[in-house]
């Protein structure tokens, strides 16, 4: 029986040690986790842009206005960390709300004039983020407190109350599109290399591209309904209410466009690879860090530079960030468009890398 | 996929020999494009290296031509190069140096153009298990562009000839090896390739399988469809091909007709003695007898080629009493000289 035991124990540890790709991997997997994920998660919110504006006529400052926004300016959570808010001072208070409502600003702080009738401080926040809305309160609420200033404090969250379920259902609509494509896409793509598919096909006069396409459509229409069930159980069970068709049929649209861009990464990615090991080892990685940055769990504001800037070549940032407008804030065409734009170069980029790198021969 | 307009024989006058080195086409841009009406593939000084931690030369400067309409076998021991060959003119390997041409196409420049004339059989299956039978042909057919039209029909027929038109809707996997085997290579002819390439056409079929196999390769051949296939079977090579090459270790060892091939190797008996000690003057002795061709002392054997087996056993057995042997020759030699047998 011990016999037995080694003689395994010793084949799957030679097989382990012959394969350093993995090893290396294996062994990165932790390390990124704890960079990314305590990068991600644990990073202190800093920096929020803010909007300030004073009602009028009249409009000249009142010692509250400028007092308020000095005190706002310089708050810090604690000592020595990065300034809470970046302030702007807007001078109208629709062009203030505007720029919140297409997610410019995280909140607008109205000041009342000095005609005010009551006097009140109105405090406008974008709830559909998560942690901000509360950190933009409070610090709004401390920096009042230190001028000394005893108005009355409204505030109005513009999408109303958004539960964090429903701030994190958007982001797991991305994560069954990334899964799908991971392990239906990819996974197989390996295996039918393994089983010697792809010889077959490299024999006959199929172009490259033709194979990659149609890997990447076969793919694309599994994540969708992949994501589009995931939207449909995510209505069920977190009570998002949808605002109209319209807004339906673009989400359904938005899932389609981010399930090409994310397929045709995974499948560039698998062409490249001849191992199951190798490659789950990679798409593993790549999970990592494409859903961390994606803001699906926690706004990407709180993260230090060096990884906000990977949500700009992100695919599943985009895709997070127009499901999210469309569902929570039911904006429309005009925000996602960006959106569906960057996805759309990203599909695109992806693609032909895909096409350029497959192997046409067996070496 | 229209035929080849030579007039096409499907075996060409006998007797051209056509050695390793006999090609007298230079290689260049234009060697390709004005083939000799006869040769459909021609591989000048071919090599193919391997660099993987180990160097391993897989091809070695390997020179040969195949004529159009015959089947060509490529002979030789598992390792020999043989399937490398075959992949570099699939087109699925670069040679490292030397060149081929297909019909009219240099593999390394015009793969896409070889893809649509060559339908090939590799050793190891390359069929998808999960799908049918029809869906695999199915599915091919459409990669090697057999129109949509009479795609169906051909399908049907080739089923028919491989014998499994009752199991076109079951899934490959529930087939036989030998079920799986002759499916890939009708699939390799759907769209009547010019040239037809079969590695290791009936290895692991039993022998039913296998002549089944070579009823319908030969039928192909009928078909003036230009056939190379690889094997190590000798049986085979010498059951369909018109023309064969032994590859050894890389190396193109003879190319010739069967016949002249035979001639090669000498006629008669192959006899082996064990031994455990030798005497020196065994071996010459036994050479003077004159139904003896050679005498060979191989580890712990004599391996001595004569005309006829049963003549010389008696001699032989003369001519070694005359020589005192240090020990009574063991159990081990003495049945071994009794089973005196021909090979």
């Amino acid at each position: 029986m011990i016999r037995g035991a080694i003689a395994i124990f010793k084949r799957d540890f030679k097989k382990f040690l012959g394969n350093p790709y993995v090893l290396v991997f294996t062994l990165l997997m932790p390390i990124m986790y704890l960079v990314i994920f305590g990068n991600a998660m644990g990073g202190t919110i800093s920096h929020v842009p803010i909007g300030v504006v004073q009602e009028g006529p009249p409009y000249t400052e009142t010692p509250l206005f400028s007092s308020s926004v000095e005190e706002l300016i310089h708050i810090q959570p604690q000592k020595d960390n990065p300034r809470l808010f970046d302030v702007a001072v807007y001078t109208d208070e629709t062009i203030a709300k505007r720029d919140l409502s297409e997610g410019r600003i995280s909140g607008v702080v109205v000041f009342p004039s000095e005609v005010s009738r009551d006097h009140a401080i109105r405090l406008y926040l974008d709830s559909s983020d998560y942690m901000v809305p509360t950190l933009v309160q409070s610090g709004v609420g401390a920096a009042l407190a230190k001028t000394g200033s005893h108005n009355p404090v409204q505030v109005n969250k513009i999408y109303g109350d958004i539960k964090y379920i429903q701030f994190f259902g958007v982001g797991v609509i991305v994560m069954a599109i990334f899964m799908t494509t991971m392990m239906g896409g990819g996974i197989a793509l390996i295996k039918d290399r393994e089983m010697g598919i792809h010889e077959g096909y490299l024999v006959t006069p199929v172009k490259r591209s033709s194979i990659i396409l149609g890997m990447i459509s076969s793919g694309t229409v599994r994540a969708f309904l992949a994501g589009f069930i995931i939207f449909i159980v995510g209505i069920l069970i977190t009570g998002i209410i949808m605002r109209s068709v319209e807004d339906f049929l673009l989400v359904l649209f938005v899932i389609f466009i981010a399930s090409i861009g994310v397929t045709s990464l995974m499948v560039s990615v698998a062409s490249r690879f001849s191992n199951q090991q190798e490659y789950a080892s990679t798409t593993a990685f790549f999970n990592l860090i494409l859903f961390m940055t994606s803001g699906a769990f926690y706004p990407t504001i709180g993260m230090p530079d060096w990884l906000r800037w990977i949500t700009l070549i992100n695919p599943e940032w985009y895709s997070v960030h127009a499901l999210r407008s469309i569902i929570l804030r039911g904006q429309g065409l005009e925000v996602v468009g960006a959106d569906l734009v960057a996805l759309l170069i990203f599909s695109i980029l992806a693609i032909s890398l895909g096409i350029l790198t497959y192997r046409r021969t067996l070496e | 996929m229209p035929l080849s307009d030579e007039p096409a024989t499907n075996h060409p006058p006998r007797g051209d020999k056509v050695m390793r080195g006999g090609t007298a086409h230079s290689s260049g841009s234009g060697a390709c494009l004005t083939p000799p009406a006869e040769s459909i593939i021609r591989i000048e000084h071919i090599t193919k290296i391997f660099k993987n931690r180990q160097t391993v030369v897989a091809v070695d400067d390997v020179t040969f031509e195949v004529q159009r309409g015959e089947i060509f076998g490529l002979l030789g021991p598992n390792g020999a190069g043989k399937s490398t060959l075959i992949r570099i003119l699939t087109t699925l390997l670069q040679p490292t140096s030397g060149t081929a041409c297909v019909d009219t196409y240099d593999i390394t420049r015009d793969p896409e153009k070889i893809r649509g004339i060559i339908g090939v059989c590799p050793q190891n299956s390359t069929l998808d298990v999960e799908l049918t039978a029809y869906d695999n042909l199915e599915f091919y057919g459409k990669l090697v562009n057999v129109d949509d039209d009479t795609l169906d029909a051909r399908i049907w027929q080739l089923l028919k000839m491989a014998d499994l038109a009752d199991r076109a809707h079951m899934k490959v996997q529930t087939f036989s090896g030998g079920m799986r085997r002759k499916l890939e290579i009708v699939r390799a002819f759907i769209h009547h390739p010019l040239i037809l390439f079969l590695d290791e056409p009936t290895i692991g079929l039993d022998p039913e399988s296998r002549r089944e196999v070579w009823e319908q390769i030969a039928s192909l051949n009928a078909e003036k469809t230009t056939i190379i296939l690889t094997t190590h079977y000798m049986d085979e090579a010498e059951k369909l091909c018109y023309r064969i090459a032994f590859v050894d270790k890389g190396r193109l060892i003879a190319l010739d007709v069967l016949e002249n091939l035979k001639r090669l190797i000498p006629a008669g008996d192959l006899l082996e003695i064990g031994f455990e000690t030798m005497n020196e003057g065994v071996v010459s002795s036994i050479r003077q007898d004159g139904l003896i061709n050679s005498v060979e002392v191989k580890e712990q054997k004599l391996v001595i080629s004569a005309k006829t087996g049963a003549g010389c056993c008696l001699p032989l057995l003369q001519s070694l009493k005359n020589f005192p042997f240090p020990s009574p020759p063991s159990p081990y030699t003495r049945r071994r000289l009794r089973t005196c047998s021909s090979t």
